[in-house]
């Protein structure tokens, strides 16, 4: 019974510190947003506000166009999965996964039987007479995972579940969600602060900076086409050159520069992810920046190389064996296709 | 952050919480009221003259010298009780015991086994053996305090991260340093908690200082006991027992604060 | 690694062996002592004489009945109250403050103070007869009276206090986020405490109980003041025996201190029971 999620105009303080700064989110139904933002932005107040486990001091929130506001956690029905796994110490695997079943008022029998379907979703069958306390970090996972869709909820909450796993673990848990999905296609709210785990499991991302939701877009949009500078950076976006927007073009210390769509006139910062920027030696034609290589930083099979322009330092990232020596003069091209212009921030 | 609680839930808490409070609180309240009154005749409500009759007569009576007596019980129970807890604690929550369960249930049995029946063994032969009563009185109250200090000090092992001192071992700490600067800091506020219940164990007690003491070593309990035995000392047992109970107060509220300055 | 074991062994040394000696040379006393083989005057002679001769007269049977009673009813009043308290702190923040300030001010009221206060409160002339201003010689004899009332009461009053502090340590470790957990899996309130919070509280609950029964039954100071003076409890008798000027009366009072300590070593035994049965079970 998943339902279409909505959050609207969400405020909250905690003594004075604004955390977040109206909050205006939509998921679709069947859908997976993850909620990407840095620690400590108040990405878990957010699904807290959502599960009624914490009061908003503004702004509601709605599932399948009930509102959900004053409602108490137990009758909203979103379940959450946290980081830690939280299982009822006292009760077996089964009887944890058949908890919400028992909750709701369905007879034992029935309730195991149930929890035994949700408990062979997850692949965990085998392990139904076990203790929690017996269980590996991502048994627990999964035994969290299929205990929240045992309680059928209209939101699936997921704050940060695999952060504290194995990296291969976590990878395997990526996979299982994939399957949940297409198996029983939860609504589903994920937070986390990884780029990569936001990339793989979410439909959509939003990205939460400074108590708001500075960007809502496919993955691919918010690299490409971020909504503002803080965005960029906050993917790691490292090329950027400040300038102004005439005539269709960025003119900067590094000239004129054509914009592949129309933006406003003024003062812009030119965008280009550093994976897009090409290498080229230092007389090519196509060559729109030129400078020394700075620095070289490994990154696994590819280097990142830094390179000293008239317009700062830019960064392009190069194959395996391709990263040229430091103190080299090198040519950059920004590909028109992948140029983009964000406002310049305000002075600060 | 807030627990879960919509408003619905909330009605009826406070009422409930102040009958508790009253339920801890009212047996108190006469020892208060009794404390301050020259005269309390019956069916006033409340004393018919205030006044300190009841202090006088508590100093009169050697409430002084008692709580002297108390106090140094209290200390000795706790001296000795406390390292043993400790040391005791740490080897059950850090170490491989051999035959643990009996370990544990010898350590846990003076709860169990009833204070008068081991001290009403024990004075045959210690008579026998011609020992001082002070040090069997203080031995016997110190083995009914350890269950109570192992407890609190192997809980605060069992919490304790050893990898703190193995890293001040690396900055270049001693074993001695180690152990004064980290070690018993890290401690402290455990260590106080267990001296406090330790403590209490050689304040509280009465009849293993009745048996012991033959009634000629009179410590707050018995004067208490005593007094309140016999009929029309009802100003002068509240004042005694408000002597009984403040010192011990004060030193919780002592070591709670402690323990937050622990905790910060 | 026989190093680390014998450190181990240094480390319970301290403990251990005060204690074995105490309990040891004391039970082993009392046994030799109350079966004639150690008697105070006269040559050594086996013979369950001091046992025979209680269990014919009726002073141990009534103390047995009074002591069990008192201790059953003490520990299921504050058994009651304490979970009761630790259940109810944990679901408001300045109340449960102030319930726990309230216990933890409890515990170090020494049992014989808090009987003067209780004796204080509930005689016939005590506060409670004056607040209700009940006519002297109608106030029901709580004090000293036939149902031990005001003994229980200041057990429970006590011991209350034990169980609400034991049980909340026990909820302290992550019960909150058990209990939003169980809300979000669609649980309300009601079934929160009774599938999450009592179970979690059941062991601790379980253990504080144990231990009230055990502590109740060989404490001798509050029913000694404020009970009356026969039937009598087994301490209050072992007592009077002990300090009889008959000398034969000591191997009786032993004896009983015997079969008190059987008692409470086998509601030990019957707690630590029921705790594993508690742990292990697993309610759906």
């Amino acid at each position: 019974m998943s339902a279409e999620l909505r959050v609207e105009g969400l405020r909250r303080g905690f003594g004075g510190a604004v955390v977040l700064d109206g909050i205006d989110l939509t998921v679709p139904a069947g859908g997976c947003v993850a909620l990407l933002g840095p620690s400590g932005t108040g990405k878990s107040t957010v699904l807290r506000l959502v599960a009624g486990l914490d009061t908003p001091d503004a702004g509601r929130v709605t599932a399948g166009g009930r509102d959900l506001s004053g409602l108490a956690p137990e009758r909203r029905g979103t379940a959450l999965v946290g980081q830690r796994p939280r299982l009822f110490p006292h009760l077996s695997v089964l009887d944890n996964v058949a908890f919400p079943l028992a909750v709701a008022g369905r007879r034992r029998g029935a309730a195991r039987a149930e929890a035994a379907g949700h408990l062979d979703l997850v692949g965990l069958g085998d392990l139904a007479r076990r203790r929690p306390a017996t269980l590996s970090g991502g048994q627990e996972q999964r035994v969290a995972l299929a205990r929240a869709l045992a309680a059928n909820p209209a939101v699936l909450l997921l704050d940060e579940p695999f952060s504290a796993l194995d990296p291969g673990v976590r990878a395997e848990m990526h996979r299982l969600l994939a399957d949940l999905r297409s198996a029983v296609s939860p609504t589903v709210l994920l937070v986390t602060h990884d780029r990569q785990e936001a990339a793989a499991l979410a439909d959509t991302v939003a990205v939460l900076l400074d108590g708001r939701i500075a960007q809502h877009d496919a993955v691919e949009a918010l690299h490409t086409r971020p909504a503002s500078l803080a965005v960029h950076r906050f993917l790691g976006g490292l090329v950027e050159v400040p300038g102004r927007v005439e005539d269709g073009a960025h003119v900067s210390a590094l000239g004129r520069l054509v914009l592949p769509c129309p933006a406003p006139a003024g003062p812009g910062v030119l965008v280009v992810r550093q994976e897009a920027v090409g290498l080229v030696t230092a007389g090519d034609p196509a060559a729109d920046a030129t400078g020394a290589v700075g620095r070289v930083a490994p990154r696994g099979a590819r280097s990142l190389v830094e390179v000293t322009t008239a317009a700062g330092t830019l960064a392009a990232e190069a194959g395996p064996g391709l990263a040229p020596p430091v103190g080299a003069t090198v040519g950059l091209v920004l590909p028109v296709a992948q140029r983009w212009v964000v406002a310049q921030p305000a002075a600060g | 952050m807030s627990r879960v609680a919509p408003a619905r839930r909330r009605a009826g808490v406070a009422p409930r919480v102040a009958l508790l409070l009253a339920w801890f609180a009212v047996p108190l309240v006469p020892l208060l009221l009794w404390a301050a009154a020259d005269r309390w005749s019956y069916p006033a409500v409340l004393p018919t003259d205030w006044g300190t009759t009841g202090w006088r007569q508590a100093l009169d009576q050697g409430a002084l010298p008692a709580l002297g007596r108390s106090v140094l019980l209290g200390l000795a129970v706790a001296a000795l009780a406390t390292p043993a807890g400790a040391m005791a604690g740490r080897a059950l929550a850090l170490h491989r015991v051999p035959a643990r369960r009996v370990v544990e249930a010898l350590l846990l049995a003076p709860v169990a086994v009833p204070p008068f029946a081991v001290v009403m063994g024990l004075t045959t032969l210690a008579l026998r053996l011609a020992i001082p009563a002070g040090a069997g009185l203080v031995v016997v109250l110190a083995v009914s305090a350890v269950p109570y200090t192992v407890f609190v000090m192997r809980a605060a092992y069992a919490g304790h991260d050893v990898g703190m001192e193995e890293e001040a071992r690396t900055l270049g700490a001693g074993p001695r340093a180690v152990l004064l600067r980290v070690h018993l800091p890290l401690l402290a506020p455990a260590l106080a908690t267990a001296a406090f219940l330790a403590f209490l164990v050689g304040w509280s007690d009465y009849v293993v200082t009745l048996v012991v003491g033959g009634g000629r070593l009179v410590t707050l309990p018995m004067l208490v006991g005593a007094l309140s035995s016999a009929t029309g000392n009802d100003a002068v047992v509240a004042a005694v027992s408000l002597t009984a109970v403040l010192p011990p107060l004060a030193l919780l509220v002592a070591t709670a604060l402690l323990a937050r300055r622990g905790a910060r | 690694m026989p190093a680390r074991r014998s450190r181990a062994l240094l480390l319970l040394l301290p403990a251990v062996l005060p204690t074995a000696a105490v309990l040891g040379v004391a039970l082993t006393v009392a046994v030799l002592q109350s079966t004639g083989l150690v008697p105070v005057v006269g040559e050594p002679e086996p013979s369950l004489a001091a046992y025979r001769e209680l269990a014919g007269g009726r002073a141990l049977l009534d103390g047995l009945r009074v002591s069990l009673g008192v201790a059953a009813a003490s520990t299921a009043l504050a058994l009651a109250v304490g979970l009761g308290t630790a259940l109810l702190a944990r679901t408001t923040r300045l109340g449960g403050r102030l319930l726990r300030a309230a216990a933890a001010a409890t515990v170090p009221v020494p049992h014989l103070v808090g009987a003067a206060a209780v004796g204080l409160l509930l005689a016939d002339s005590g506060l409670v007869a004056r607040t209700l201003s009940v006519a002297p010689g109608e106030f029901p004899p709580l004090v000293a009276g036939p149902w031990w009332a005001a003994v229980v009461a200041e057990y429970a009053w006590k011991e209350s206090a034990f169980v609400a502090l034991v049980v909340l340590a026990a909820l302290a470790a992550g019960e909150r986020e058990l209990d939003e957990t169980a809300a979000t899996l669609g649980a309300g309130p009601w079934q929160r405490l009774r599938r999450v919070a009592l179970p979690l509280a059941a062991p601790a609950a379980v253990g504080a109980g144990g231990v009230t029964f055990a502590y109740v039954l060989g404490s001798y100071d509050v029913a000694w003041l404020l009970g009356r003076s026969s039937p009598e409890p087994l301490p209050v008798l072992a007592y009077r025996l002990f300090t009889d000027v008959d000398l034969a009366r000591r191997e009786q009072a032993l004896a009983v201190a015997v079969v008190t300590t059987v008692l409470a070593l086998a509601c030990l035994v019957l707690t630590a029971a029921l705790l594993a049965r508690t742990t292990r079970r697993a309610p759906a």
